[in-house]
């Protein structure tokens, strides 16, 4: 990957991803936290934006799984996620691909780049940075990690990314309602509904190709 | 363009899908037998099918043994000069005219095929965005409101891929976006050319307008409806390149508002092939291939996904009389 730049995640496009999140907080016109851990710090967003964009998100068809024509010279079975237009591809033969609505944050992944599922996980265990151990009470009950579940924020399942033989910071996972604890929107990741990540967790396994794609701050800029 | 492509795309990003394909099967040489023609192959697709038939020809007409080692252009040209490495499949000019330089002009320790395939360089867009967006030529590119129709991160700035990093045409790209001024209202992206493509596709799957720096023959002009922007021709006069290799200050000291030259590749091989396997270099010097079979080939590679050297051996033996006519010349 290329120059990671850091995860912003506060705005529209990023709260579109945050779909059962945001739900839960309709209604709310006041400023929501959640803790960004690659720049160590709390940020607020408008949960009222949050709330537009998620219900867009829930309504809007393309969003839907579909097979759509995809023409590519990658291999079937290769994922390419499309942070700008917030789909994921899974490449399927005979220039098609089954496209999932995803979520994603204000700059997606942050980078653009070729990484690698590494690994599967059905019904992940999620664990709190310990920034946000230390200043959510909610979190800090889950510190050394919380059981995979239905309130648990990474959903129902977990491909994890890894370069090069190691493990990135990201992921492609799941969404639960209602979010119960302040970690509303993760760093870099990718978020999907819990059926759709299952339906691509069963289709995708360990090694498969995954291109991040990015046109904007992502890539090396000169 | 591509200088060192193959590896740094292999150790930051993974190689494309094809390279482990495109080694095997080989032919292992035993020890009474003749060493093997090394072939060295870039990553990039049309050369995957070049070294591919190039080793079929070798294998089936002259009964020799050859192989394929994928290489960057630099590492072929040190090992045609050093002994390990007896061909590159396709060498690109104006790209590697300092290896040229180097090695055929001054060290004479390679030698060219006479025989060129023409091919071409630019910046391209879809023909959609093309006709919808007004976008007609590369001057266009420096005017502000055209330029954010290209902007994906709301910076106001468009974006465009210009290449791979360690190609040398990205450093061009670079000095040409300055000379036209589209330097100050486009951001230059860098990326392998797995990750532009892909990018390129899901733009063209939604829609979305997408302006590239883009290479002929190549699949993509199979895969998609693309189309180049308009330049002035070319004119050596105002074509001032400077490398980064060459002057630090590089591209304050470069200018080139004007289309790249009339691009061709060629067959290269080690000077020391005539002698250790002069039917060989005579076969190489007569191989004549066009844009349009290369990109045939291409796509078969690399989007029919078709395994290299068993689309070579399919592609001579259903061209058995073109094939012919390079075996006869190669032995008059």
């Amino acid at each position: 990957m290329t120059g990671a730049r850091g995860f912003d995640l506060v705005g529209s496009r990023l709260l579109a991803a945050a779909g059962a999140v945001v739900l839960a907080l309709a209604g709310s016109a006041q400023a929501a936290k959640f803790f960004d851990p690659e720049r160590r710090q709390w940020v607020e967003y408008d949960t009222n934006r949050a709330r537009d964009a998620a219900q867009a998100l829930a309504v809007d068809p393309r969003y839907e799984r579909q097979l759509v024509e995809f023409r590519t010279a990658e291999l079937p079975g290769t994922v390419i996620i499309d942070s700008d237009a917030k789909f994921l591809y899974l490449v399927q033969p005979g220039l098609q691909a089954i496209r999932y609505g995803v979520g994603v944050g204000r700059d997606g992944f942050g980078w653009s780049g070729i990484v690698e599922v590494g690994r599967k996980a059905e019904w992940p265990t999620w664990t709190p940075p310990a920034e946000m151990v230390a200043r959510d009470a909610k979190a800090a009950q889950y510190a050394s990690g919380m059981p995979g579940g239905p309130d648990n924020p990474l959903g129902a399942r977990a491909l994890y990314l890894y370069r090069g033989g190691q493990d990135t910071i990201y992921r492609i996972h799941g969404t639960n309602e209602p979010w119960t604890i302040g970690m509303n929107i993760s760093s870099g990741c990718i978020r999907m509904r819990n059926e759709d990540v299952e339906d691509l967790y069963a289709r995708v396994p360990v090694g498969t190709k995954v291109i991040v794609i990015m046109q904007g701050p992502a890539l090396i800029t000169s | 363009m591509r200088i060192g492509l193959r590896l740094t795309a292999a150790l930051l990003f993974g190689s494309h899908s094809f390279a482990a394909a495109q080694t095997a099967p080989s032919t292992a040489a035993g020890a009474a037998e003749p060493a093997a023609i090394v072939i060295g192959a870039p990553s990039w697709p049309s050369a995957q099918a070049t070294a591919n038939i190039i080793r079929v020809v070798l294998e089936d007409r002259l009964g020799l043994t050859a192989e394929i080692a994928p290489m960057s252009n630099d590492e072929i040209f040190v090992g045609m000069d050093g002994g390990s490495v007896d061909v590159h499949p396709e060498v690109w000019q104006p790209n590697l005219d300092a290896l040229r330089k180097a090695y055929v002009d001054e060290r004479g320790s390679v030698r060219e095929s006479p025989r060129t395939v023409e091919a071409s360089q630019n910046l391209c867009t879809t023909r959609e965005a093309a006709e919808k967006l007004g976008l007609r030529s590369v001057a266009d590119l420096a005017r502000r409101s055209t330029a954010a129709l290209f902007d994906t991160d709301f910076d106001t700035k468009g974006e465009m891929w210009i290449g791979d990093p360690s190609w040398t045409s990205t450093q061009v790209e670079k000095i040409r976006a300055r000379s036209y001024g589209y330097d100050a209202t486009m951001t230059l992206l860098e990326a392998p050319e797995d990750v532009a493509m892909a990018s390129i596709d899901a733009s063209i799957a939604v829609g979305r307008p997408v302006v590239f720096y883009c290479y002929r023959p190549h699949h993509l002009f199979a895969l998609h409806d693309v189309v180049a922007l308009e330049e002035p021709e070319h004119d050596p006069a105002k074509w001032r390149v400077v490398l980064p290799a060459e002057d630090p200050d590089w591209l304050a000291k470069s200018s080139a508002p004007v289309a790249w030259s009339r691009s061709q590749f060629r067959i290269a091989y080690a000077t020391a092939l005539e002698e250790s396997a002069p039917e060989a270099a005579r076969l190489l010097d007569a191989i004549a291939l066009d844009a349009d079979t290369i990109s045939q080939m291409s796509y078969a590679i690399a989007v029919e996904r078709k395994e290299p050297y068993a689309f070579a051996k399919e592609w001579v033996a259903a061209h058995g009389d073109r094939v012919d006519t390079w075996v006869k010349e190669a032995k008059q």
